[in-house]
């Protein structure tokens, strides 16, 4: 589980070194992108916990989904409508989703180990 | 510890995340410490519209500027005056001089057939408008915007001015042109001067001037209406 975090690391140190800020009109859009990074983070680590990691497949769906909500977000400011908060709740919601799956995987194998330990000391 | 596909792929996207979350942190500072307001986005949504609106106006602005530089206020009174007929006029041109014919009548000829009249003058200052010429006189009476024929006995009325054979009628215009357009085969003059005899010359000529209006221009009942933008 320290992979994700790792990686948080070095893209914040190399975000702190490369003196770049986003033009506020596109603050939404890195938003957007940030909420799709996450919702593929954890969706990535629910994959790899059920043992369905397929390596193009995350990067793909990662880069459509942004690509999705990018243009989502971009025809609600030609439209007047902030059709982006779709998106916005579509990955809070996978997000929660995943993270439950993830936390039940987790404890399933705890308590299975646990489980099983004590069973056989029971034994 | 081996590295796997997971690995890779996770950790990447990870990076972006840290990369992206940087950026916008640092943006998202900028801007707390430059509008206190939480509706940012609005603001920076009518701020760019309102600066391609600056950029539009600024061009027209300069547009209008160059308009207003070249605009010169004398040389378009004076286009107006020679419009109006203020102002005599000169130029190439021609000169038309037509009259009753002289052809003695036979008992059975009606000599009303063989005399200029007035909507036969009107037609030939018609063809000279729709020729090109610039300006028209007659009898050295200057063909206003308003001017009208009309007969009187023996004599056409020019707005109230009275005319009598022979009229000479000078133009203002390209005079080839001019000349071409009415002595075109199967035209005004063949079918309607040429063909009574009536007395008809056309010379060209390389100055000709033409006075200025003498009726009246004043508007009672017209109004000028305003330009819509």
């Amino acid at each position: 589980m320290y992979i994700p975090i790792i990686g948080a690391l070095i893209g914040i140190i190399i975000g702190v070194f490369i003196p770049y800020d986003i033009p506020i009109n596109f603050v939404k859009y890195t938003a957007i992108a940030i909420l799709a990074a996450l919702d593929a983070i954890f969706g990535g680590i629910r994959a790899q916990l059920d043992q369905k990691f397929v390596f193009y497949k995350f990067i793909s769906s990662f880069f459509t989904n942004t690509a999705l909500a990018a243009l989502l977000a971009y025809l609600g400011d030609i439209l007047g409508i902030d059709i982006y908060m779709g998106a916005i709740v579509v990955f809070s919601i996978r997000i929660f989703q995943n993270l439950s799956l993830i936390r039940e995987a987790i404890f399933d194998r705890v308590w299975w180990h646990a489980g099983s330990d004590s069973k056989d000391k029971d034994i | 510890m081996r590295i796997k596909s997971w690995h890779l792929g996770i950790g990447v996207v990870s990076m972006v995340l840290g990369l992206l979350f940087v950026f916008q942190l640092r943006t998202e500072w900028k801007m707390r410490a430059v509008l206190p307001t939480r509706q940012v986005n609005e603001l920076a949504k009518m701020f760019s519209s309102q600066k391609l609106q600056l950029e539009k106006y600024q061009n027209e602005n300069e547009y209008l500027r160059k308009q207003l530089k070249d605009y010169d206020r004398d040389r378009e009174i004076v286009r107006l005056r020679m419009t109006s007929g203020l102002v005599p006029l000169k130029g190439k041109g021609i000169f038309i001089t037509l009259s009753d014919s002289d052809k003695k009548l036979k008992n059975y000829e009606d000599p009303v057939f063989y005399i200029v009249h007035y909507d036969q003058l009107e037609l030939l200052v018609n063809e000279l408008w729709a020729a090109g010429a610039e300006a028209v006189a007659i009898n050295n009476y200057r063909i206003g915007n308003t001017t009208g024929f009309s007969c009187a006995g023996t004599t056409i009325l020019v707005d109230t001015k009275r005319l009598a054979p022979p009229y000479e009628i000078s133009a203002i215009g390209d005079p080839k042109n001019l000349k071409n357009a009415l002595m075109m085969p199967g035209g005004f003059v063949e079918q309607q001067i040429l063909s009574f005899n009536l007395k008809f010359s056309i010379e060209t000529a390389d100055e000709i001037e033409i006075p200025a209006y003498k009726g009246s221009i004043s508007f009672d009942y017209a109004e000028p209406v305003e330009e819509a933008k």
